[in-house]
This record gives structure tokens, sequence and C-alpha cells, in this order.
């Protein structure tokens, strides 16, 4: 699909919110006032006007959009015949007004749940760390504080217990003598020996120098200390009345296991705090969000045609914020789109009394235009020439203001496209088109109404006629599970920008415009645009196939299954009947 | 078809200028062309001197036109013409519910009125001239004397209604759909509105079926058409 529109460059980006206030002006963003049906998703014009926009949402909402005219017509009409058609074709006339900058980030839920994520680890750290500071240095305290407390007591008994001069023996067995709950191992530095029950474990290499300087000098003192890759906590007390040092290592591995526990723990804590933190964020972000997207959901059915889509007010006071200007937004809409709809409907009924007499006399008149002189015969034969004019756009107009106030109830039937199609060639006196198609399409069935129908045609082949010199061949086939009806001419085709503006209302092109003489009023194309939309199909305007000049307007249509064959539906009536 | 000298065709219309410039091309038809402006006048004139055709506006001050039409109805089996403001309304099936022969929209041309109404002065027939009574089960119609009979009683139905039986009773059993009836019936072409049928098809089966919920002669064959069987 081609796209008309330029880039604006003075789109007045980046508006604050308070200079606009939505609610008061919604027509103002868009000219509804000019074309009261579009009900065009205002997302796609944003699009439109800021191709910078790279951001994934918006991305997808344009393929989306993409999507949905080429395929998805179907559902604008086709299996509810009076629901509104979707208007989805992209459009030139592009002004939009954003009321704050784009700010390129990631989603606003990825936000709040991260948000959440990342307060719930950060609280869970502080409070981790926290316990873990306090516990070890509780634990640690009441260790030392036990250990030294032994150290000096198990001193005061080496002090006691060991006669001046002892030799080894008696060291040994004073030292292996002493209570060492906690896997303590005392070590005693006499007379320059070390002694210690256990010097594998622990010995004199275990005890840090710095230990030994400071005990030396008449301190007692507490260290910790790793040996053979063990953490201990090494107290040293001197024992002055032997001039010696008694030290006393107290294995801390099991305290640092506990540690390492309660590390884990408040890791694994920690983890499920966050992973928690963001499970609420992500509910909260959810809960936050769904009326967000009921916004999003309610502003969808407006710009799909159903114009009375409201929000829920009253609910809540902070919702309400969003749900009222919103709601107000569309009343404004509804009413305007109404108010044009129901004018545009008004001015042609008024118009079609006048018009029922004009019809009329001139008939009248022409019953006797042969006793009338050459002068008032020309001057009738425009008149007719005109009335009939009139009264085909007086019809068109009727027809889209239903349209427009969606007042369109088609009275569907299963027909064989193409038997429909040669009959309304031949309504309208065919003038030698031919109707070719291959002979799989001679059963195919669609679901139209088939006056509405037969006006698509008519309109189509009109069109040829007026701006093209009529045309050559009127072409059914079938694609995938669709029928395409095409009309070829031998024009000069249409050129690329205007393909899509010449299914605008009142829009001719250009090719139209130089024939300003000629009797179109611009609304057939218009009209089979809205019908086929209407019919759940599509219609667009390409060059011709076997590449001479000239357009092929093709409408395409859903296929629906024939119907039962005739015996069994027969049988079946009987069967009901009797 | 020709113009049938004397045929006099009632118009019930408000607005003066229409009524008078339908009327004058009416009369370029060769048809008389009487005048009613209300629903009133309109059944007064009809009690008067029945019209051979009625054309009805729907939209009349005082009583309107669904009001004139059943009440012509009641009386008559003349063939009636509503005119309606669009096709696509509830408008069209009610007049036609109401008792009207056939619709058209307004602005219409006084040539396709007149058409319309040539279409529905047409004598009945069938297509074989030599077949001059017909019996399925309880119902007898008699083409030439234009009389149908249920049970031995005779059935009132208006000529639109008796074209359509005829029709139908033309070929026994034949399944005839929407397009080939509003042709022959109404003499309408493919683009016809297939709910004359259906509306007509309903106001016979009032009038010829013992049980209108449960057909037994004029049989709907799903989306196909109409058949008329014993």
């Amino acid at each position: 699909m081609p796209e008309p529109s330029s880039p604006n460059p003075s789109a007045p980006e980046g508006r604050p919110v308070e200079t606009r206030p939505v609610e008061t002006r919604p027509v103002e963003t868009r000219p509804v006032e000019t074309r009261p049906v579009e009900t065009r998703p205002v997302d796609t014009r944003p699009v439109e006007t800021q191709p910078v926009e790279t951001r994934p949402v918006d991305a997808r909402s344009v393929d989306g959009r993409t999507a949905e005219t080429r395929t998805g017509g179907s559902n604008a009409g086709g299996d509810t015949p009076d629901a509104r058609p979707v208007r989805t074709r992209t459009h030139r006339r592009v002004r939009a007004r954003f009321i704050a900058p784009v700010r390129r980030s990631i989603g606003l839920r990825t936000r709040l749940t991260l948000t959440y994520g990342l307060g719930a680890a950060l609280l869970a750290a502080v409070m981790s760390i926290t316990t873990f500071g306090l516990t070890r240095e509780n634990l640690m305290t009441q260790r030392e504080e036990s250990a030294e407390a032994r150290a000096i007591a198990n001193a005061a008994r080496i002090a006691s217990q060991l006669p001046n001069g002892a030799g080894p023996a008696a060291i040994e067995k004073v030292l292996s003598g002493l209570p060492t709950p906690e896997g303590a191992q005392p070590v005693l530095h006499y007379q320059g020996q070390w002694y210690a029950t256990n010097t594998i474990d622990f010995g004199e290499r275990a005890i840090p120098d710095s230990l030994k300087a400071t005990v030396d000098g008449g301190q007692p003192a507490l260290m910790r200390a790793s040996y053979l890759d063990a953490p201990y906590l090494v107290t040293g007390v001197p024992i002055p009345s032997l001039a010696a040092e008694y030290y006393e290592g107290v294995p801390l591995s099991d305290l640092q296991r506990t540690l390492d526990g309660l590390a884990i723990s408040l890791l694994g804590a920690s983890a499920l705090t966050t992973v928690a933190g963001g499970l609420v964020g992500f509910w909260a972000s959810r809960r936050v969000f769904a009326p967000l997207l009921d916004v999003g959901r309610a502003a969808d059915a407006i710009a799909g045609g159903r114009l009375d889509t409201r929000l829920p007010v009253g609910g809540d006071p902070d919702l309400d914020l969003i749900a009222q200007p919103f709601n107000e937004m569309a009343q404004a809409l509804e009413d305007r789109i109404e108010r044009d709809a129901r004018f545009a409907s008004e001015v042609s009924h008024e118009l079609r009394s006048p018009l029922m007499t004009l019809a009329a006399t001139v008939e009248v008149l022409e019953n006797s235009a042969d006793e009338m002189p050459d002068r008032a015969r020309t001057a009738l034969v425009l008149l007719s020439a005109d009335v009939d004019r009139l009264q085909q756009l007086v019809e068109d107009l009727l027809e889209i203001s239903r349209f427009d106030v969606g007042a369109i109830k088609l009275h569907l039937e299963d027909v064989l496209v193409a038997e429909m199609v040669i009959q309304a060639v031949s309504v309208l006196g065919g003038g030698g088109v031919p109707v070719r198609y291959d002979p799989d399409v001679g059963d195919v069935v669609v679901r139209v109404d088939k006056r509405r129908f037969g006006r698509v045609i008519a309109n189509l082949l009109d069109n040829a006629e007026r701006y093209a010199g009529g045309a050559t061949a009127l072409t059914l086939e079938l694609v995938d599970d669709k029928v395409q009806i095409a009309v070829e001419d031998r024009g000069n085709g249409v050129p690329e920008d205007e393909r899509d503006i010449i299914f605008d209302r009142f829009s001719r092109g250009s090719e139209g415009g130089n024939r300003a003489a000629d009797s179109g009023v611009g609304l057939g194309l218009a009209l089979v645009d809205e019908h086929v939309r209407l019919h759940g199909g599509r219609v667009w305007v390409e060059d011709r196939r076997d590449g001479e000049s000239g357009a092929r307007f093709v409408v395409e249509l859903p296929v629906v299954e024939p119907a039962k064959e005739e015996s069994s539906a027969a049988r079946s009536d009987e069967g009901g009947a009797s | 078809m020709g113009r049938a000298m004397g045929t006099r065709i009632l118009t019930v219309e408000d607005d003066e200028r229409i009524r008078t410039a339908v009327k004058m091309a009416l009369e370029d038809e060769g048809w008389v062309v009487e005048e009613a402006d209300t629903g009133e006048d309109a059944l007064q004139a009809f009690t008067r001197n029945p019209a051979d055709v009625v054309l009805i506006d729907i939209m009349l001050p005082g009583i309107d036109g669904f009001e004139v039409c059943r009440s012509i109805r009641r009386a008559s089996d003349v063939p009636i013409v509503m005119v309606t403001a669009r096709a696509d309304t509830h408008d069209v099936v009610a007049g036609l519910e109401a008792g009207a022969d056939d619709y058209l929209t307004k602005p219409f041309a006084p040539k396709e009125l007149s058409a319309r109404i040539r279409a529905l002065l047409r004598r009945a027939r069938t297509a074989d001239p030599t077949v001059t009574h017909l019996r399925f089960g309880d119902l007898e119609i008699i083409p030439d004397e234009g009389v149908v009979l249920r049970d031995g009683k005779e059935v009132h139905l208006t000529k639109t209604e008796f074209r359509l039986l005829v029709e139908l009773a033309s070929s026994p059993g034949r399944v005839f759909s929407r397009e080939v009836l509003l042709e022959r019936v109404w003499g309408y072409g493919y683009f016809g509105d297939g709910r004359l049928v259906d509306v007509h098809v309903r106001r016979l089966r009032m009038k010829v079926e013992a049980d209108p919920a449960n057909p037994r002669h004029v049989v709907t064959v799903r989306g196909l058409g109409y058949k008329l069987q014993q």
C-alpha cells in the first residue's frame, strides 16, 4: 500500500499536557468535520507523522494495522452485516498533536516489575547483611569471651600446678590435664621451649608472631588466625610466675560453618524476596495497567466505529481521572460525528421531495418533447440529464450518510458470484463488456446484498466509462479462498500516489479533475469502498497485468460454503413439513 | 402491453407538488388519476369509488400509510404500491405485511412507477393455457376464474398472491428461485428485492395452508427458493 503521507516536520511534538486539555477540544486533533465516518485508529497517525518512532510496541501496532487493512476486512462486516466499517486505509491529511514527549525506554510494566524487584533485592540485601553482621559479631564476642576466660583460668591452673623447673613430661601431663572444651588446643611457651598436646593439629607455628610479641610483653591478647586452612581463635596469657606464656587455640570452623549456613539461608531468603518483589511488581503493574488497557481497548473500539464505547466511571476516583475525560472525548466525538451524519442525511432527505417533483415533471415534459421548439427541447435534454445526475448524487449521499450513522442493514443472500456479475453487467446494458472467468469460479458462492453489490459493479463500470473510455473486461478469479472481481480499462491508469485517495469521497484524482465538464459526482468509488468493506471484502486499484496502459480495479470478496445441494435440502424441508 | 384506458389510479401523497407531478406523468400513460392528501381522504375516496391501483406514501399526516394499506386490504384485493423513504428499513417489510404488493423508494422515476403498475395490472395466467383446473390435496386452483378453494371453500387472494400461487402451480414440485418468481410475478430482474417473494409467500401461506407454521403446499427449499407440492 502506498504511503501518501509525508512526515510533517513541524508536528507540534512534545507539548506539555497542561497547554492543551485534551478533553475540551478532542476534535482538534482530527479533521472529523470533513470526513465524519472516518473512525481511523488514532495511533496510525502518530506513526505516519513520526517515522523515526522505533519503539517496538508502536512498530508492532503499525504492522497490525497494515495486516488488518490487507486481510482483516472480513471481521469488519462479514459476520455482522450491520457493523460499521473499520476505516484502516492510510490517509494523506496527517495532523497529530502529541501531548508529551516520546520517551524511548523499556515498557512501563517491565519498569514497574524491575523497580519492585530491585527494591525487594535492596531491602533483602540490607536486612541480610545486618543480620549476618550482628549474628557474627554476637557469636564471635561470645566465643572470644569464653575463650579468654578459659585461657586465663587455664593459665592460672598451670601456674599453680606446674612446679618451677618441671620437666617436659610434667608439662605435658599438666597440659593434657587442662579442661579443653570446644576442641581447644593448649600450647605452652616455657623456658624457650614450646609444648603442645597435639602439635600436628595445633602447635607453636599456629600462633601468629604479633600475638607472641604482645603476650611476650606481658599482655594477654586474643587473635584470630588460620592454621592449616582452618580458622582458629588464639588466646595468649602470660604467666609471670613461671616466666611462661600460655596459648590456647580454639577452632572456629564450627562457627564458620554456622555462619556459612546463615549466609546461605540469608542469600536464599534474599533471592526469594527479590523474586517475590518482582512478582508483586508484575502483579501490581498488571493491576495498575489493566485500566489503561481498558482505555486502549475502548479507544480501539471507537476507532473501529463503535462510537458508543465508554469506560466505566465511579469505581475508582483515581481511574476516573482518566475515564471521565476519555468518556467526554468519546461523547464529543460521537456527538460530532452523529451531528454531521444527521445533517447529511437530513439534507438528502429534504432534497428528495423536490427531486421527486423534478423527475416527474421532466418526464411529463419529455412526453411532449416532440411538440417543442428545438431550443426548448435542447434545454429539456440538459435539464433531464442534470435531474438524473442530481438524483444519483442524492441517492449516493443518502447511502453514504447511512454508512456514517451505521444504519446500513444488509440483506444478505448466498449467490453465485459469476451469475451475479453477469446479471449486473447485463442490467446496465452491458456495453459489450466481456465477463471472463475460469470454470472453477462458476460455482463459487458469495454472501452479498445483491442490490448493493449490483451498485458496486455498476459504479466500477461507470467509473471506467467516465475516466477511461469504458471497461474492456471484467474478470473473476479465485485467489486462495477469496474471489477477485476485476474491472479493467484502457485509460491512463491511476498514479501510484492516488490509488488510495480515489476511493475518498468527492475525490476524482488528477484524471477526474481534468474532466470538469463530466457528470461524475465523485461518490461512486467511495460507495464501492464502503459497500465492499461492509461485505467483508476489500477493493483496490492496480496497473493492468498485461502491461498495457490502463487501470485494474479489483474487488475481493470472501467465498462462502455453497448452499446445500438441492435434494438433501428439499428432503429435510419436506421432512419438517409433513 | 399498451395503455389500459380507463384504468383508475388512486394516489395518496401529502406533498402537493409531487402529487401533481406524478398525476401528470401517470395521466400521460393514459390512466385516470385520483388524488388524496391524507389517509382519511384516501379511504373515503376508495370507498366511494374503488380504484384499480392504489399508490400510498407511507409518511402521511394523520393515519399513516400502513394503516391506509391495511384498511383498503381488508375490503379489497386491489394492487397497492407503497412509496417508502428507504429500501433497507423495516418499512418495506412492514408495508408488504400490511398488504402492499410492491414498493418504490423516493425519489423514483415515474417510468419506473408505470412499469410497476403495468406489472400489477397484468392478468394472472399459467404458462400452459390449457390448464384450467389444478388440485393439490385440499387445495383447488381454477386459474381461468381466478378462484382458489381450500376444502371446497373459496379463499380470497390478492391478485399478486394469486399469480404467485399460479406460477408455482404451473410446475408442481419444481423449485422456483426468488429471482424467477420476482421476474414472472413482479417483472423484476435479477436485482429485485427477494423480500417481496418472502413476504408474499408468508401471506399466501396464511390463506392456503391449514397450519401456516408448518406449510404443506407452499414449501421453502432452503437456499434455493420455493415450490408447490401436494
